[in-house]
């Protein structure tokens, strides 16, 4: 039987140890993600800021996922929760009108599998003066709306999904929210 | 000049079992999930994900030869880069993509969002891909042994490891940004993201926090200096902070010169840290190998001039100017048999010396033909410096246009 010299085994213990390194990081860091809790409650009451000089009153009860929050001096993400519907706004430079704003997110919105845009686009504003476009769209077990405005070289683009149950029940609150919707006209 | 600078490997590449079949699995894994990856890319966006490919394949080719030329008198085996390369774009990657949104997510949930948002490339990218790209050295290391003899060696592996996670990270970024811009499958976004990311940061990206990195492995392996292996690998990591942090990110005013002036005082250190430590050390691996060279003193070999041409790559690149066309070639096969034959000696290999001594012999035949008998550096030419200045002045004037059209202006 052929022994194994002193320096094949160094050698198989220094490759185990890097697939254990790397299995820290491909697997250890996304389980110690997990286990800390992502959502954090927010302030029905305040302004929150999205990123960009944009900021929504959150829903009561929404909580913000941290893990899909990323506010920035030029652009912003914000994910609000309100039990299982998603309530998510993202803030990006952009130049362009406003229907060409609404077809980009439409189309983003389709390129998922599955995802199917319904019925017409109708007008939508907010009570700090940004005029925008929104509608609805399907997909496997689950509804959603979107709208998206333009403002001052940004585009703000609000998606809301869930099951049709807890969209039904929570919808009209996060309408509210989203005519909150206001940019100061001054990035962070 | 001592043996610590280099240690010649006893022969030819040979790979010890246990290491390299561990390592054969994580290519295969990091090739299973990579092409996973390209596959839904490929489904979504079909001829913006292959146009990418294309174009940073292409980029690829210059950073693959400038690296393999840094080492020029003693070539790292082939198979070795191309494993440094693939662990790079197959592994590093794989492990990077998902221990870096958790890092993030760690950092937000930690932190804040606001945190995360500033300075969460900053801390993770480095942390998590340094590490992974460092490993990919490591490997090499254990894999082949004999083949990391001097720091130089660990600087171009460290490099084409880079160059590997460089040209898959760039490859993700075009189609995410051809996603976002949510206009279908087109390619704009793929060029714009190979401006920006191929050209203006390709030269100060991965491959150069990789090379530093691998000068650290190098550092340790071949000298056992555990100071200088720590401040290059700490080097890497800062330089790739220093890069992806948020400072200056309301740059110096607006314009083109101003962007341009950011990416110089983010990029420009690490790369003049870089350039001056590569030249450090290929400057004392050459005195070492002609040292070998010179012993022999048969100007059928090498002569006096030869020698101290094959001593700098500027010298190596002057000789074969001044060959001309007809003769650069044998020229450039002249030299790279010298180098190899300076590795034989230093191997005290009789075989590869009688083979090496016998390749030379006939190029100088061939050379003497040609009435061009020594392949010696020409005197510093006018003609070349103004070609270089013209380069550059065009380079800069490419990155003009590509700040212009990405709205740097």
């Amino acid at each position: 039987m052929a022994r194994i010299t002193r320096g094949e085994l160094r050698n198989l213990l220094g490759a185990l140890g890097i697939v254990a390194t790397l299995a820290g990081l491909a697997f250890g860091l996304p389980a110690l993600d997990r286990s800390l809790p992502s959502q954090r409650a927010v302030s029905p009451d305040e302004p929150y800021q999205v990123g960009a000089g944009v900021s929504v009153v959150p829903p009561a009860g929404a909580t913000v996922d941290v893990t899909e929050t990323r506010p920035g001096d030029a652009e912003g993400t914000a994910l609000f929760r309100l039990g299982p519907v998603r309530y998510a706004i993202a803030v990006r430079p952009f130049r362009g009108d406003l229907e060409t704003a609404a077809s980009r997110l439409r189309k983003r919105i389709t390129n998922t599998a599955g995802y199917q845009v319904t019925g017409a686009q109708l007008a939508v504003s907010t009570a700090g003066g940004l005029s925008g476009l929104q509608g609805g769209y399907t997909a496997p077990g689950r509804g959603g709306r979107y709208a998206v405005f333009v403002a001052e070289g940004l585009t703000i683009e609000v998606t809301i999904s869930g099951n049709d149950l807890d969209l039904g029940r929570t919808l009209p609150q996060i309408e509210a929210s989203t005519r909150t919707l206001r940019h100061d006209g001054e990035r962070e | 000049m001592t043996a610590s600078v280099v240690r010649p490997a006893s022969g030819g590449l040979r790979m010890s079992t246990p290491p390299t079949g561990v390592v054969v699995v994580l290519l295969a894994v990091g090739a299973v999930r990579m092409s996973q990856l390209a596959g839904e890319f490929v489904t979504s966006y079909p001829r913006a994900t292959l146009t990418s490919i294309v174009l940073f394949a292409l980029l690829a080719v210059p950073f693959w030869l400038l690296v393999s030329e840094l080492d020029f008198l003693e070539r790292e085996p082939t198979a070795l880069r191309v494993v440094a390369f693939a662990w790079g774009g197959l592994v590093a990657t794989t492990v990077s993509i998902a221990g870096g949104t958790a890092l993030e997510n760690l950092v937000a949930k930690l932190g804040s969002p606001h945190l995360a948002a500033d300075w969460g490339a900053a801390i993770t990218g480095p942390t998590v891909e340094e590490l992974a790209k460092t490993l990919g050295v490591v490997a090499i290391v254990l894999v082949a042994r004999s083949q990391v003899n001097s720091v130089l060696d660990g600087v171009v592996y460290g490099a084409m490891v880079g160059l590997g996670f460089q040209i898959a990270e760039d490859v993700v970024f075009a189609v995410g940004a051809v996603a976002l811009a949510g206009q279908g499958d087109q390619i704009q976004p793929v060029i714009a993201t190979f401006l920006l990311r191929g050209f203006l940061s390709g030269i100060w990206s991965h491959t150069l926090f990789g090379a530093l990195a691998g000068a650290g492995i190098g550092y340790l392996v071949v000298r056992r200096d555990t100071l200088r292996a720590a401040l290059a690998l700490l080097g890497a990591w800062a330089a790739h902070v220093l890069w992806n942090s948020p400072l200056l990110g309301d740059g110096l005013g607006n314009g083109v010169l101003a962007l341009l002036g950011v990416i110089l005082l983010k990029g420009l250190p690490p790369l003049l840290l870089v350039l001056l430590l590569v030249r450090r050390l290929h400057d004392r691996e050459a005195d070492y190998y002609a040292g070998r060279l010179a012993t022999l003193g048969d100007p059928s070999l090498i002569t006096p001039g030869e020698l101290a041409a094959l001593r700098s790559g500027a010298r190596r690149a002057s000789a074969r100017r001044l060959a001309g066309a007809r003769a650069k070639p044998a020229v450039r096969r002249l030299q790279r048999a010298q180098a190899q034959l300076a590795v034989e000696l230093s191997r005290a290999s009789a075989t590869g010396i009688d083979h090496w001594s016998s390749v030379i012999r006939s190029e100088r035949a061939r050379l003497r033909r040609l009435n061009h008998p020594e392949a010696i550096a020409g005197p510093p030419s006018w003609r070349h410096t103004a070609s270089t200045v013209l380069t550059t002045v065009v380079a800069i004037a490419v990155l003009w246009v590509a700040l212009s059209a990405l709205g740097g202006a």
